[in-house]
């Protein structure tokens, strides 16, 4: 549009004006310079005519009606409940006239929100994968529905239901594989980073010991494994006649 | 005009979980989303669609509305046109293929523009020719750009003031009254031209 001044006013002011002159109201002095200028404005004349036409088509248009399950389709697809079931939780419009009414309503008023979100899909869920947890941790702890009945609250029987638990949890947790293996290793990897104690100078002394580590003939017992020589019915004196039997054995590891 | 404390506790309600909440704002405001998809976008189907998908949008973004940010009406309506305008953009390609002569939607008769402009038989009954006249003014709205176009609709059909529709636009207010009067002028210069050439 050509910025074109007429009758003190320029094209881009008469464009913002255009608006307010449709909606009436433009006055006074405004007003006369707004037509003055429409009327000798080669550009913004037509403009304004054909703005003019143009509204009143737009007012040809009525409403349309929507289609008939339009809000019962928005509803299964935002909350998925029916429409139908939603009626008659919505809030009677009828005034209340007794005490007992309001505190009704009054208490409804607090329960209801909360009721709304308990009915909600994923509050179920959550409700139900909490319930799954507890359960689960129970039956670990070794709790059963049935024993609850039969439950003494004396506090010894308290104080022995908290150790009885409390040990089956340990060993439950020290027969887990995975915990064994570690601690395993741990214990495997403090003997190999712990210096080698010098041997004790009286062994007949720990003969009795049960304490400590295993004597080093037992020991050595178990390491060898394969081929050793058995004297069978050897007196304890040595002697050059009787034969020398060679037996080997095998063991499995499991 | 809505209320705001009665909305703003309709909100409240529902974002607490409240179903007939949500459903009353459902059944308040469908029409109106209805009205505007349906004149921006020209087809009935397509406005069915895009309106359930307005309010799923709004039933996901409810919790961001703010009261003091402005009337839960602009919300939506800007929430509408958002929507309208990704509508838009993802079916410019199809559009392009299309003919200009295409039935704009269900609403009407499946006739293009010209040809019901040229159906001089039809009776002489105003309810009718008023329909026809409503037709031919929806087929040429959508011809229009869609800034002219949302601009006209959010003014002259859904009767918004002009900050409301700044808001709901994202442009200044000028920009908004100039895109109305351009908007209504195209429209009537469009309008003009398909009656010369039926004439």
């Amino acid at each position: 549009m050509p910025e074109q001044p007429s009758h003190g006013m320029q094209c881009h002011e008469f464009d913002i004006l255009l608006a307010d002159a449709f909606d009436g109201i433009l006055s006074g002095s405004q007003l006369d310079r707004f037509q003055a200028h429409a009327r000798a404005c080669p550009a913004c004349g037509p403009l304004f005519a054909d703005a003019e036409a143009g509204r009143n088509w737009l007012k040809s248009l009525t409403e349309v009606e929507p289609p008939a399950g339009l809000v019962e389709n928005i509803l299964a697809s935002t909350t998925g409940i029916a429409t139908s079931h939603l009626r008659h939780l919505a809030p009677s419009t009828r005034p209340l006239t007794s005490w007992l009414e309001r505190l009704q309503a009054s208490i409804a008023g607090l329960v209801d929100p909360i009721w709304g979100t308990v009915r909600q899909p994923r509050f179920a869920m959550s409700f139900g994968m909490a319930f799954f947890s507890l359960s689960a941790v129970l039956s670990i702890a070794g709790v059963k529905p049935a024993d609850v009945r039969q439950v003494s609250l004396r506090p010894a029987a308290i104080r022995h239901a908290y150790y009885n638990t409390q040990a089956r949890v340990i060993r439950y947790y020290e027969n887990i594989r995975f915990v064994y293996e570690v601690e395993s290793r741990v214990r495997e990897f403090k003997r190999a980073t712990t210096p080698a104690e010098p041997a004790p100078e009286k062994q007949k002394e720990r003969k009795n010991d049960t304490s400590g580590e295993p004597e080093q003939k037992q020991e050595r017992n178990y390491s060898q494994s394969d081929n050793h020589l058995i004297l069978a019915g050897a007196p304890l004196a040595p002697s050059d006649d009787l034969p020398v039997v060679s037996v080997t054995t095998y063991r499995r590891f499991v | 005009m809505e209320d705001v404390q009665v909305v703003a506790m309709l909100v409240r309600r529902c974002i607490a979980g409240d179903a007939a909440a949500w459903e009353e704002i459902v059944q308040n405001y469908n029409r109106r989303i209805y009205n505007i998809c349906y004149r921006f976008a020209g087809s009935a189907d397509d406005a069915q669609d895009l309106t359930q998908e307005v309010f799923i949008k709004i039933y996901r973004t409810l919790s961001s509305y703010d009261t003091h940010k402005g009337a839960f009406a602009t919300w939506i309506t800007t929430i509408t046109r958002n929507l309208l305008v990704d509508h838009f953009r993802k079916t410019k390609q199809d559009r392009m293929t299309d003919s200009l002569d295409a039935a704009p939607s269900d609403h009407e008769d499946a006739h293009p523009l010209s040809d019901r402009i040229e159906d001089k038989s039809a009776p002489p009954d105003s309810r009718v020719r008023s329909r026809q006249v409503g037709e031919t003014v929806h087929a040429a709205l959508a011809k229009l750009s869609p800034e002219l176009r949302e601009a006209v609709i959010l003014r002259d059909l859904q009767d918004m003031d002009y900050r409301d529709i700044a808001t709901a636009l994202r442009v200044p207010e000028g920009t908004v009254k100039s895109r109305i009067n351009r908007g209504r002028a195209e429209l009537a210069r469009l309008l003009q031209r398909t009656y010369r050439q039926v004439m």
